[in-house]
Formats: C-alpha cells, sequence, structure tokens
C-alpha cells in the first residue's frame, strides 16, 4: 500500500478513483473562447480532468429580432433574417420566402426554382465546408482550415458577383430572386464543381483518415436514435445516429421531387453509430450529394423570368402557418401569425441550433474537457442561430 | 462529496477506461505503425500543396482588390436630381435616412431632373446614418430617379461615431460625383 | 386528420373538448383549455397511430385579452405534423398565465419553455429548470408582450441613454417649420415616429 499525505491510493497500476477523491472544480468555459464557436458560456465542474456536469449559458448575442419583425414591413424583414445563421443566409432567406409565398398563394417561375436550389446548395457546399475547417482546427489541425477556406471563396466571390456582397445576401426575394444568373456565371460554377469534386477526396484523406483525428472523435458523444428524437435533432446529427430523415425527401419544396440524390447516414465505421466521427463523415459526403444535384441543375435550368406576380403593396391574409425547411444545420421552421396588415403579427423562428445546445448537459458527464470541445465541434452551432 | 453535485466516481468507472484492459504489446505497435502511415500520408498533401500551389493571398495595401460592379458599399445619392419623394426612407428597415423638404414656391424657376421628371419639393436635409446602415439595397431599389446608388468604395472608417453620418447636400460630399461614381 | 385528432383526443381524455379548425389560408390547428394539456399531449405521444415523438417548437403569441401557447408535434416516423394550440385568458395586462409543463414527456421542451417564459410570460408548472434563457436573469418584463416598455435602469445602467440617441437630424424638421413660419403643410419629411409628438 502506498500513502500520500496520510491518504492510501492503493495499487498503482489500476486508477483508483475511490482513493483519490478530490473537490470538484466549478470552471467558466467563458463566453469569450476559440472554441465554442461563438459566444457561448459553458459552466462546467470538473475534477479538473473529467466532467461531472456541464450547463450552457445562451443569451450573449440576444437581438431580439422577433421583436423588430414585429415593425417592418415583408420585404424588409430578408435582411434581418440574414443575420442569424450568417454562415447559411442563403437558407434562411429560402425558408422565410417559402412561408410568406404559400400565405399569399403566389406561384414562383420555374427558372427561379432553379436558381434558388443552386444557390441554395451552393451555401451548403460553402457552410460544410466552414465545418470541415473549423473542427479539424478546434482539434489542433492547422493546415484543412486553409483550404477549406480557399475553397469557399470562390463561392462568396461568385454570391458577390450575383448579388453584391459576401456573407449577408438579402438575394432571395418574396416571389422570386433579385438577379439574373448569366451563362458565364454558370460555366464558372460547372468548373469549380468539376474542381472540388476531385479535392474532397484529398481533404478527406487529410483529416478524416487521420488516426489522431479518429483517436479524438470516435466513440465521443454517442447520440443514440430515442436521444435524438427526444431532443427534436434534426439534420446531420439525426442522420448520423442513423434516422433516414431528410426534409428534402420526406417533405419535398421547390424542385427537390424532380432531381436524384442519396441521404448519407451514419454506419459507425470507426466506432459506434452516432459519434463524432460519423457526423463529421455524413457532413463530408453530403457535399458530395450537393454536387451531384449542382450538376443536374446546371444541366436543366430553364428560360424565364425572375420574380413572380407580387403586389407593390404586400399585405398577407389572415391566419397564421408554419413551415419547416432544410438548412446546413439543421431544420429550420417559421411560424408567421399575420392579422392582415403590412407587418407580420408575430413571427417566431425555431432555429435547429437552439434545441442542439440543450444536448449538452446530458452529453457532457464522464468526457474529458478535450472531448467536449470535440462535442460542440461537432454539433456546429452559430450563436447568431441560437440567440436570435 | 455526495449531495447536490455528482461525486466523480460515479463516472470514472470500469466501462470508461476499459479501453487500457484490451491493449496488448502487438496491437500498440500496430497502433503506432497506423498512425505513423496516416501521418505521413497527411504530410505528403500538405507537402504537395506547398510545392505546387501558388500562393492566393492578395498584397493589401499595395494590392487592392477589384470588386464586381454591383457591390454594395458606401451610398450615394446625387441630390441635384433627387425628387424628394421619400420612398428610400419608407423602405430602409433600420430607418437610417433623414430627410425634410419644402414646397417650393410656385414662383421659382422650373427645374427638372435628367430623365425629366420635375421637382417640386426644395431638399433641406438629406443624411444617411452609414454606421447604422445595413448595406441591404433595399433603398435603391424603390428609387424613382435613379439617384441613390451604391458605389463600390469600402475604405471610409472613422474615428468617432459621429463622422459616421454623411450629409449629402454639403459642398465636400456632392463633389464625390466625379471621384467615385462612375 | 384534425377532425380525427380531436375526436381521438375527446375519446381518450374525458373533458377536454377539444376542436379542429381547418384554415383556407395557413394551417389549422386543434384547441383546447390549458387544464388537459398534459394528459392530452401524454395521449398522443404514446398511441400508436399517431406517435408523436418530436416536440418541435413552443410559440406564445401575444393578444390583448389572452395568450395562445402553440405546440408544434411532429411523428417522424409517421411523416405527419400539426398545431396544437391552447389559449390562455389573460385577466389584466400584468398577468402571468399557468399551464402544465410537458419536460417529462420530450425533453426538447426545457429550452423552449423557458424562451416562453422569457419572452411572452408564461409560467409551466413542475419545470426542473424555471428562469429566464435570452434575457438577464433580474429582468423585468416580458419583452415580446404588445404593451411592453423596456425599463429605464438595470445594473446601474441606463437604457437608451439620451446623448446616444440622434435627436439633432430626427429634429430638424421641427426647426424648418418653425422658419417657414408654423405651416406644416409646407413641409414633408421623413422621421413620422416618436420625435413627432
Amino acid at each position: 500500500m502506498i500513502e500520500i499525505n496520510g491518504k492510501d491510493i492503493g495499487d498503482l497500476t489500476t486508477l483508483n478513483y475511490e482513493k483519490m477523491k478530490s473537490d470538484l472544480l466549478t470552471l467558466n468555459m467563458g463566453p469569450q473562447h476559440p472554441a465554442t464557436h461563438g459566444v457561448l458560456r459553458v459552466e462546467i465542474k470538473t475534477d479538473s480532468e473529467i466532467i461531472a456536469e456541464a450547463t450552457p449559458y445562451i443569451g450573449y448575442l440576444h437581438r431580439c429580432f422577433e421583436k423588430h419583425a414585429e415593425k417592418i414591413d415583408y420585404r424588409g424583414v430578408i435582411p434581418f433574417v440574414d443575420r442569424m445563421d450568417y454562415l447559411g443566409a442563403m437558407g434562411m432567406e429560402w425558408g422565410y420566402a417559402l412561408t410568406v409565398e404559400k400565405m399569399l398563394g403566389t406561384e414562383v417561375p420555374r427558372r427561379a426554382q432553379y436558381i434558388r436550389t443552386i444557390v441554395g446548395e451552393l451555401q451548403r457546399i460553402a457552410s460544410h465546408l466552414l465545418f470541415y475547417g473549423v473542427y479539424a482546427i478546434d482539434l489542433g489541425a492547422f493546415s484543412p482550415f486553409l483550404y477549406a477556406f480557399d475553397e469557399r471563396e470562390k463561392v462568396l466571390r461568385l454570391f458577390e458577383e450575383l448579388s453584391g456582397a459576401r456573407l449577408l445576401y438579402n438575394y432571395i426575394w418574396i416571389g422570386g430572386v433579385w438577379n439574373d444568373i448569366t451563362d458565364d456565371q454558370l460555366r464558372r460554377i460547372t468548373k469549380f464543381v468539376d474542381n472540388l469534386e476531385e479535392e474532397v477526396k484529398t481533404y478527406h484523406k487529410l483529416v478524416g483518415e487521420n488516426k489522431i483525428f479518429i483517436e479524438r472523435t470516435a466513440n465521443v458523444a454517442v447520440i443514440s436514435e430515442e436521444m435524438a428524437y427526444q431532443y427534436g435533432a434534426t439534420g446531420p446529427i439525426l442522420r448520423a445516429s442513423g434516422v433516414d430523415w431528410d426534409l428534402r425527401k420526406k417533405r419535398p419544396y421547390g424542385i427537390y421531387e424532380e432531381l436524384d440524390f442519396d441521404v448519407p447516414l451514419g454506419k459507425g465505421e470507426k466506432g459506434q453509430v452516432g459519434d463524432c466521427w460519423d457526423r463529421y463523415h455524413v457532413r463530408v459526403q453530403e457535399i458530395n450529394e450537393s454536387i451531384k444535384i449542382l450538376r443536374q441543375c446546371l444541366d436543366g435550368i430553364e428560360e424565364g423570368s425572375i420574380m413572380g406576380k407580387v403586389p407593390k403593396v404586400l399585405k398577407v391574409p389572415e391566419g397564421e402557418i408554419y413551415l419547416r425547411t432544410e438548412c446546413p444545420r439543421g431544420e429550420l421552421g417559421y411560424h408567421l401569425v399575420s392579422d392582415g396588415g403590412k407587418t407580420p403579427y408575430r413571427l417566431k423562428i425555431k432555429s435547429s441550433c437552439f434545441t442542439h445546445v440543450s444536448m449538452l448537459p446530458e452529453l457532457a458527464p464522464g468526457q474529458m474537457i478535450a472531448d467536449f470541445v470535440a462535442t460542440i465541434g461537432s454539433i456546429d452551432i452559430v450563436l447568431g442561430e441560437v440567440d436570435r | 462529496m455526495s449531495g447536490i453535485t455528482p461525486d466523480i466516481s460515479d463516472f470514472a468507472t470500469k466501462e470508461n477506461l476499459d479501453y487500457y484492459d484490451d491493449l496488448t504489446f502487438g496491437k500498440w505497435l500496430k497502433n503506432i505503425g497506423i498512425t505513423i502511415k496516416s501521418c505521413l500520408t497527411g504530410l505528403a498533401i500538405t507537402g504537395k500543396v506547398i510545392l505546387t500551389k501558388k500562393a492566393v493571398t492578395i498584397e493589401y495595401p499595395e494590392v487592392r482588390e477589384e470588386l464586381p460592379s454591383n457591390s454594395r458599399s458606401r451610398l450615394f445619392n446625387d441630390v441635384d436630381n433627387c425628387i424628394a419623394c421619400l420612398q428610400c426612407a419608407a423602405a430602409c428597415p433600420v430607418d437610417c435616412i433623414y430627410i425634410t423638404a419644402t414646397r417650393r414656391d410656385k414662383e421659382a424657376p422650373k427645374l427638372k431632373t435628367d430623365d425629366g421628371t420635375p421637382i417640386k419639393l426644395d431638399l433641406k436635409q438629406y443624411t444617411i446614418d452609414t454606421a447604422l446602415c445595413c448595406y441591404c439595397g433595399l433603398c435603391t431599389v424603390v428609387c424613382p430617379t435613379e439617384c441613390l446608388t451604391h458605389t463600390t468604395d469600402y475604405e471610409f472608417s472613422q474615428y468617432t461615431v459621429g463622422e459616421m453620418k454623411y450629409d449629402y447636400l454639403e459642398e465636400d460630399i456632392r463633389a464625390w460625383k466625379h471621384r467615385i461614381v462612375k | 386528420m384534425l377532425k380525427d385528432i380531436a375526436s381521438f383526443l375527446n375519446s381518450k381524455v374525458s373533458g377536454c373538448q377539444a376542436e379542429a379548425y381547418e384554415a383556407e389560408v395557413g394551417d389549422g390547428h386543434v384547441h383546447f383549455a390549458g387544464e388537459h394539456l398534459f394528459a392530452c399531449a401524454k395521449a398522443l405521444k404514446e398511441s400508436s397511430e399517431y406517435d408523436m415523438n418530436v416536440l418541435q417548437v413552443v410559440s406564445g403569441v401575444d393578444y390583448p385579452e389572452r395568450i395562445e401557447v402553440n405546440y408544434m408535434l411532429a411523428s417522424f416516423t409517421k411523416n405527419t405534423e400539426f398545431i396544437l394550440k391552447v389559449k390562455l385568458p389573460k385577466k389584466n395586462s400584468d398577468d402571468v398565465p399557468e399551464v402544465e409543463s410537458v419536460c417529462s414527456l420530450w425533453k426538447s421542451a426545457n429550452f423552449l419553455e423557458r424562451e416562453t417564459y422569457d419572452m411572452v410570460g408564461v409560467k409551466f408548472n413542475n419545470h426542473p429548470d424555471h428562469r429566464r434563457i435570452l434575457c438577464p436573469e433580474d429582468w423585468e418584463g416580458y419583452p415580446l408582450r404588445r404593451d411592453y416598455v423596456v425599463q429605464k435602469e438595470w445594473a446601474g445602467m441606463e437604457v437608451n441613454p439620451a446623448h446616444k440617441v440622434n435627436s439633432g437630424d430626427q429634429n430638424f424638421f421641427k426647426e424648418v417649420v418653425e422658419k417657414m413660419g408654423g405651416d406644416k403643410k409646407k413641409v414633408t419629411y421623413s422621421w413620422k415616429s416618436d420625435a413627432e409628438a
């Protein structure tokens, strides 16, 4: 028996926590932290390596956007909606435009639907590339970050020519889109997509097949199917847990019924089904599926007008509606209550990241702090969407 | 330590530490082999990028990038053509445009804009607070005479927030018309 | 589908008087009184015919004499969704209505109900962690109510201090009106909101 400070710590070959108890330390993984993807505060009770309890505190980026939306007319809400999920802004605008169009009953012309799909899938590629780069740099790999951002730069440059801004577009309007897309830009998208298909294989070999990355992410933070249903998890997290649920297939909107693509699921190749490696791999495979969709859209784009018939003064008839679309981070829902006036009466946004953050207190106990960083990175939150 | 906070020994159980129990010496050596091989593959990829790819960084401020012509940067209003219809102030989602205008006397000489619309109101105040502006472009869409446009000028930071309010009737700002707008 | 759900609820939970409302524009809903919420939600979750296994949103809407709390339930196995509405009467403008929490059925209700309490002011009984989520802990008032006025001071700091509001530009038109001899008809201006008073 070995004694230190009067306490018997037993045999040194087995880690005997019974004999090595100490008080728990409360730490703030504070609002300013490079790995929490924004201003998220997590209060951790730990014995300095293994976490016993974790409580997230949000609200540091709350801009009360739902109150602003009650005073601004329907067209002016679109720049506000951009700024919630600023890394996937086209998805947010598309969901809002679909909600208002369904209440009004307007028909969107075919060319505008093709352009919306092209732009939405390009935004999905850009968002997943950013996830790839940032997740790698959270775990210590410095090179993939700049490779991902170099590819993303090409997408953002194209968006700047289309809409005028790099990150917050105000491009998808109620009834159609703002500017038309030229043939030269379509040719550049084809070249970009051909180049990216080769590069994604290289990027996956660099990060996903690396043994150090596998050791850090396999079997960490396993989310089972039942837990995903209980917490309302959607998007890549639900698909990585093995559930075949993609809103583009189950409840299609736009022209997704006519397009042919697969839905990647998590299979537990390097560990259990639903661990961090699965969530990473599902997102990388979704880039390939988006490339397939883009190719079909670029081949089949039709001529025509880009804006449907929308009255100059928009007044939405009385009623309420709830509509969801598939964004890069999960399902985005808009609950719109209208009383017949020029401004919405109540606009509630259901963002997927809000419910994903509530999964952290159940995933954290038993992990080490380094595993916790990998968990937060794999659920891919953007604080603009959590706090609105 | 029992009571309110959970006990650490509840989580550091044998199941969590099982990994170390199945490890034989042969497996340990094999793990090292796989790690070295995957790291060498990674190094080969980055090495190829170092040797073959050109640098993509633009050396600002010696080299400035050419922005596309419809890029939404600083606003410019050509006040000689403005008919004070207040459409831009009504369309702005953040209310950053301040306009005041008075009616012209009937005896004053008749003025027209460049494209022929008669001007009936005298513009006394046209100020845009560019610190509030969200650069959405909704005001330029509704302007009927196209006097309010976005330019491609993006270098306009100031030292105080008060200097970010631009009064477009001032003489020095009117002179921009020939410098910035193409 | 809404009429089937209403008749199913009326048969399972006695006295709830569930009614279905079909709408021409937008979505319809099923509504009933607030006391039976937990029993109805439990019946819907455990029934094999409907199998509502996901609670997506809890959304509160403020009207002059009532608050409506909408629960959007969905079934990911049967690919259905619908809106469940509970109308809670408000006695006066400071009233905080109460309803039973569904946290023991769906864990996503934890954050969602906290947000409804914070923004609209609805109290949820038996909630494990009932406090504000987006506003600071000691904030007064419920921001998304229609008659909400922001408080003047918080934690020693003044909310909306006068020197930061751009009053010079907002009141420019008042000076022009005076200069023109007080006749408002000759001046048009764009700043029509609070500064006009």
